[in-house]
């Protein structure tokens, strides 16, 4: 199984730019500081899933560190760190396993509480914030991690359809 | 095999953290950076201004049957505003000579002639801990670093980095006491501006108010009033609206007092702000 880089380049830049110009618009005033789907992270367990764990490296640095550079706030960085490590972490567990729609969700939620906790120690370091850990989970991570699981589930047959390249007919027909 | 993954994650952690330390709390940006962010921002741009115009205007259609007491209560202020017009216009005037006669430098009479620029949001970041949103002004129209930033409901922030094209705002919500680079905003009450003072060191994001300490004991405030900035920090401008007062109380170590603020501005869904641009008084 192997994706279209190219095509899944392009649809990284689509969604970060949906990320920061359309979803916040989409979310309720009330929940604004609290749910925040990182659309191109989800993108970035996907290429782990089907295209390696090196290009997911590739991939999960290269838009971590667009996106901390175009909202660059106190520092550059934390987000490129950690969807590249998670983006490598994640192509390593899955290397020898045929990605299932399961897989994948569990894969999300797991990276998406490991993203938010390592993003969240970075700033902890930086003595940026005076969050507590738990109360950073409750306010945000937690419901950014429900919104993602939701967002990948609908973002899995698209990516099938049109960013993998189909390998074989027969495994169509191969699904229980 | 696993001892050199082991270490170029080591290397890669280093190289990161460098990264971090370096770029923490810097103001200049690199032309590469610049170049990026305004190409982004520009797309950004063009996306985000048609969906707050669709969101507004959905919104909007869910406040019609409140339009017409708005506009009673607006027609009654119009109608303060007219009489005030008169009385400023006098005060003005008599200010104006009193400047004259007692010798005031150019400097000095320029210091709160502020210009108000319109700018356009163009994005808002996804980073939970650092809230950024991008205007779509930068050094081209005369934008720096520290200009607060305003809608016509409040104060939201400041300028941190400026671009060729587009620029960087963090919102007040980042205000923190104990952060290494903490911004204060010295601030007073609204009609009280002689008598009062505090500042606005804190948010708490649970419950979106801020916090403002360093109140005198015998400061005349009471819950309800509206906090304006009061101009004696020289970061932000006088006069600009922060919030109302909904609690006073006694401070931390009792010999001051403390008070919470519920602000004027939101800071998220924002779509048009403004840049307020002091007179350059430092420049030739």
């Amino acid at each position: 199984m192997k994706m279209k880089m190219n095509q899944v380049v392009l649809t990284g830049i689509l969604l970060l730019v949906l990320e920061n110009g359309v979803v916040p618009w989409l979310v309720p005033s009330a929940w604004s500081g609290r749910l925040l789907p990182h659309l191109t992270f989800i993108l970035t367990i996907y290429v782990a899933c089907f295209a390696g764990r090196h290009r997911a490296f590739l991939y999960g640095l290269g838009f971590g560190l667009l996106g901390d550079l175009l909202f660059y706030g106190n520092l550059i960085g934390p987000y490129g760190f950690g969807m590249a490590l998670i983006g490598y972490a994640v192509g390593l567990l899955q290397e020898r396993r045929t990605p299932t729609l399961a897989s994948v969700i569990g894969l999300t939620a797991l990276g998406s509480i490991a993203l938010g906790t390592i993003v969240f120690l970075i700033y902890h370091l930086f003595r940026l914030t005076q969050w507590s850990y738990p109360f950073a989970f409750y306010w945000y991570m937690a419901p950014s991690l429900l919104l993602e699981v939701l967002l990948s589930l609908v973002l899995y047959l698209p990516v099938r359809k049109l960013l993998l390249k189909q390998a074989a007919p027969a495994r169509e027909e191969a699904p229980s | 095999m696993r001892n050199k993954r082991l270490f170029i994650l080591m290397i890669g952690l280093i190289v990161f953290i460098a990264i971090m330390g370096f770029t923490l709390g810097r103001t200049k940006l690199t032309w590469p950076e610049k170049f990026v962010v305004d190409a982004v921002g520009t797309v950004q741009g063009a996306l985000y201004r048609p969906v707050a115009a669709v969101a507004e205007f959905i919104g909007d259609l869910g406040r019609l049957s409140d339009i017409y007491q708005e506009n009673v209560k607006l027609r009654q202020a119009l109608a303060q505003y007219a009489k005030d017009q008169i009385k400023y216009n006098f005060i003005e005037a008599d200010n104006e000579r009193l400047m004259e006669e007692l010798g005031f430098t150019e400097r000095q009479k320029q210091l709160y002639d502020y210009r108000y620029l319109i700018a356009q949001v163009v994005g808002s970041s996804s980073n939970p801990l650092d809230k950024t949103i991008r205007i779509n002004l930068g050094e081209r129209d005369g934008i720096k670093p520290e200009m607060a930033v305003t809608t016509t409901d409040g104060l939201v922030g400041l300028i941190s980095r400026v671009s060729e094209f587009t620029s960087t705002v963090e919102p007040i919500t980042g205000l923190d006491a104990e952060s290494p680079q903490g911004v204060q905003v010295a601030a007073t009450i609204f009609g009280k501006e002689k008598q009062s003072f505090g500042i606005i060191d804190a948010y708490d994001s649970a419950n979106g108010t801020f916090q403002m300490t360093k109140i005198d004991e015998n400061d005349p405030m009471t819950i309800g009033d509206t906090v304006i900035t009061s101009g004696l920090g020289n970061v932000f401008p006088r006069g600009i609206v922060i919030g109302t007062v909904t609690n006073r109380q006694v401070g931390d170590y009792g010999l001051t007092q403390k008070a919470t603020i519920e602000p004027a501005a939101k800071f998220d869904h924002l779509r048009e702000v403004f840049v307020v641009v002091a007179a350059d008084v430092n420049g030739p």
